[in-house]
């Protein structure tokens, strides 16, 4: 039996969209629960976070995710 | 307005940089709603943290994010350091600085990873929180001040 990894489904889902929304909005935010995806974008990422906890609760995890058309990587010193 | 002084000799090579005691905890508002229909939350852990201008994001210990049930919202945020590609998960949490004075932060994204070997600190505070901060190094005194 395999094991789903964490958001692994929410993943799925940013990745079948992410061309569409990076035309609708790119560098913001978009928060995902499952198959379900918030239809407004946020500027912030507290904001998405605001919201995502409004809609699905502080029970469970969900994604948010910054809509890039290529993931950037973050240098740390 | 709140102004916290700390001790920091740069010029001691094996200090390990300026720090301070922090606690990390779930969003704020999720926190006082538990509390509201009678759910206990025990005191989160205070351990030290690096002031770090060279990291663009708060990364804590792994450990500390499970510990203290973070809101996983990102398995894999992409992070590269020096030893190459490093990806973190990324949760969302308040941030406090126990005995400082420093106000709050109620909500923000917040990084972990593993650290290894690191035992002079459980987290390193990048630009994310030090952009609502005013710091000063007096190298006289040794010391670095905050104002917030």
């Amino acid at each position: 039996m395999t094991v789903a990894s964490p958001l692994e489904t929410e993943l799925r889902v940013f990745e079948d969209n992410r061309r569409e929304w990076v035309q609708l909005c790119p560098g913001k935010f978009v928060v995902i629960q499952g198959e379900t995806v918030l239809k407004e974008f946020f500027d912030e990422y507290e904001d998405a976070f605001r919201a995502g906890i409004r809609r699905f609760g502080a029970d469970r995890n969900f994604l948010i995710k910054q809509v890039w058309k290529t993931e950037p990587v973050y240098f740390v010193a | 307005m709140v102004t916290f002084t700390l001790p920091w000799d740069p010029f001691d090579p094996t200090d390990p940089g300026a720090c301070i005691k922090f606690s990390v905890a779930r969003y704020v508002d999720d926190i006082e709603y538990g509390k509201h229909i009678g759910l206990e939350f025990p005191e989160p852990p205070r351990p030290t943290t690096l002031i770090d201008t060279g990291s663009p994001f708060t990364i804590i210990n792994k450990v500390l994010a499970k510990t203290c049930n973070l809101i996983l919202t990102n398995p894999a945020f992409p992070i590269r350091t020096l030893n190459g590609d490093c990806p973190c998960e990324e949760y969302c949490g308040s941030m406090s600085f126990p005995e400082s004075g420093l106000p709050r932060i109620p909500a923000m994204r917040i990084l972990a990873r593993e650290f290894y070997k690191e035992s002079s600190y459980a987290c390193i505070i990048g630009r994310d929180v030090l952009k609502r901060w005013k710091i000063t190094f007096d190298p006289d005194a040794k010391s670095v001040t905050i104002i917030a």
